[in-house]
């Protein structure tokens, strides 16, 4: 009899660290767009199919994307971006797995617009690069929403772009990031 | 107490899955996405034309492709060497297109050459329709496009009967292209096409014939991340007696092949070719290349290719 309370002592505690580690956030069809400017040409792309997630209890944030997602106003350009820059059948998806630096600037449990700054590794082209990214994470309703913008530099994940097309393509693009989270379970 | 120990370990399990990093739940999901949204295939060939065929490609919607295509003389043999540098400074063929994209399946094209056969003036309208598309996860191996073309010649009409240009009737002036265009992108680098073919023409001479059948191969070599190595061939299947005919006048028909290398530069590809063909239009060069790579008689080539886009879209 004893055995047992303490079996069902355990599973009262798994059951309690369940419903704590249930603290996590998804969405499938999170937002980014991908924008370079030049004064010969903008180059716009956006992609509806983001993997993004969010871990209240450990502040930790992870996104997933595919690159062949990313859809542009060109169909060349489409194009070039997967079979020249990205490389997509190398490298066919862009991760970053970043923590919120300062977990006490955000409460997930209370409505409210948040200003934090994410460090984590962004991994794009086969190459892995540390970034600070400071981000707006909004909670309200019970539901979480995230916003970010930040620049990346081409060179800095071996793109390189021809002498040719340098008129058209920055070297400084800016990703902006929206998703809506919702509750993740399994 | 069995269904304690069971419950228990279920929820272990549960528990266990629950402490999967962000990193692996997001791995699994994206890849779950790989293996059940259709990728399509991008990039089997670089623009719309090979060497001397078509290919598998279709525009994108409200692109407009314009393309100057030439051919220069013989390079060797009797009318090569250096009295035409090398061909150079003849010409046997150039043509001009405009080709548009539709939709992103259906490019639409007019077109422009000079005609390297007896025919000359030639204007071209075409049509293409990508049917199917491979798909990189499976289900679809190839993609495969219909293509079809209707030419005219506005040339004069020859005098003298029985002459290939000898036309009594608008009819008599006219020859189409019929073409199942069947590629593959075997790997990043490597693309490889089939094209069974259909020419007829509405006006022939005695020995010659209104229809013709061809098989085409043709492939892409990717050298570097801009340059390739790329190739198209021809079988004419010519009826015997018909071959015969041409023969004992003094005339041999020879299987098209051309070879070249493929620049692209951000919406421009240039491609620099040699082929034993003399024309560029498929209704000429499939069923009358009489010029043979043995002789010296293959030539120079480029075919140039602009796009433009007309339209954005999102």
């Amino acid at each position: 009899m004893k055995k047992l309370k303490v079996i069902a002592f355990a599973m009262l505690m798994l059951a309690a660290s369940k419903i704590q580690a249930q603290e996590k956030w998804i969405t499938r069809n999170g937002k980014i767009n991908f924008f370079s400017k030049t004064t010969a040409e903008n180059i716009d792309a956006n992609n509806n199919e983001v993997f993004s997630m969010i871990d209240e209890q450990k502040n930790q944030l992870a996104f997933q994307v595919l690159n062949t997602g990313f859809k542009f106003e060109k169909a060349l350009m489409q194009e070039h971006f997967n079979e020249n820059y990205m490389e997509s059948s190398k490298f066919p998806k862009a991760s970053f797995q970043g923590t919120i630096t300062d977990p006490s600037k955000v409460n997930f449990n209370k409505d409210g617009i948040y200003q934090v700054v994410v460090a984590g590794n962004l991994t794009m082209h086969g190459v892995t690069k540390n970034l600070s990214i400071p981000a707006i994470i909004h909670v309200a309703d019970k539901k979480i929403s995230g916003e970010s913008k930040f620049d990346i530099k081409l060179a800095d994940y071996n793109i390189t772009i021809p002498s040719v097309v340098a008129k058209q393509i920055s070297e400084n693009v800016t990703i902006s990031v929206n998703c809506m989270y919702e509750p993740y379970s399994r | 107490m069995r269904i304690i120990v069971t419950a228990f370990l279920f929820l272990i399990a549960k528990a266990t899955v629950a402490q999967d990093s962000l990193a692996n739940i997001l791995d699994n999901e994206v890849n779950q996405q790989l293996k059940t949204k259709k990728q399509y295939t991008y990039a089997t060939f670089k623009g719309t034309q090979l060497v001397n065929s078509r290919t598998i490609e279709t525009l994108g919607k409200h692109d407009l492709d314009f393309r100057v295509s030439h051919r220069f003389g013989d390079i060797g043999g009797e009318f090569g060497g250096e009295k035409s540098f090398f061909g150079l400074e003849n010409s046997t063929d150039v043509k001009i297109s405009f080709d548009y994209g539709v939709t992103n399946r259906l490019t639409a094209g007019i077109s422009r050459s000079k005609g390297a056969t007896a025919v000359r003036q030639l204007y071209e309208a075409s049509l293409k329709y990508k049917l199917l598309r491979q798909t990189d996860n499976g289900g679809m191996p190839v993609t495969v496009t219909a293509f079809s073309n209707a030419v005219v010649s506005s040339m004069a009409s020859n005098v003298k009967p029985n002459t290939p240009d000898h036309f009594n009737s608008f009819n008599d002036r006219m020859s189409f292209t019929n073409q199942l265009l069947i590629g593959r992108k075997f790997s990043d680098g490597f693309s490889l096409m089939i094209m069974p073919t259909y020419i007829h023409t509405n006006y022939v001479t005695h020995n010659d014939q209104n229809d013709i059948f061809a098989v085409g191969i043709g492939g892409r070599l990717k050298l570097t991340r801009r340059m390739a190595l790329i190739a198209d061939y021809y079988k004419v299947f010519r009826s015997t007696a018909s071959t015969n005919n041409f023969k004992e006048i003094g005339l041999n028909f020879y299987n098209p092949l051309g070879a070249g290398i493929e620049f692209e530069t951000g919406g421009h590809v240039f491609d620099f070719t040699f082929t034993n063909s003399t024309a560029i239009l498929e209704n000429q060069f499939i069923p009358y290349t009489t010029t043979s790579w043995k002789q010296w008689r293959f030539r120079w080539g480029f075919n140039l290719s602009r796009v433009f886009s007309l339209k954005k879209h999102k």
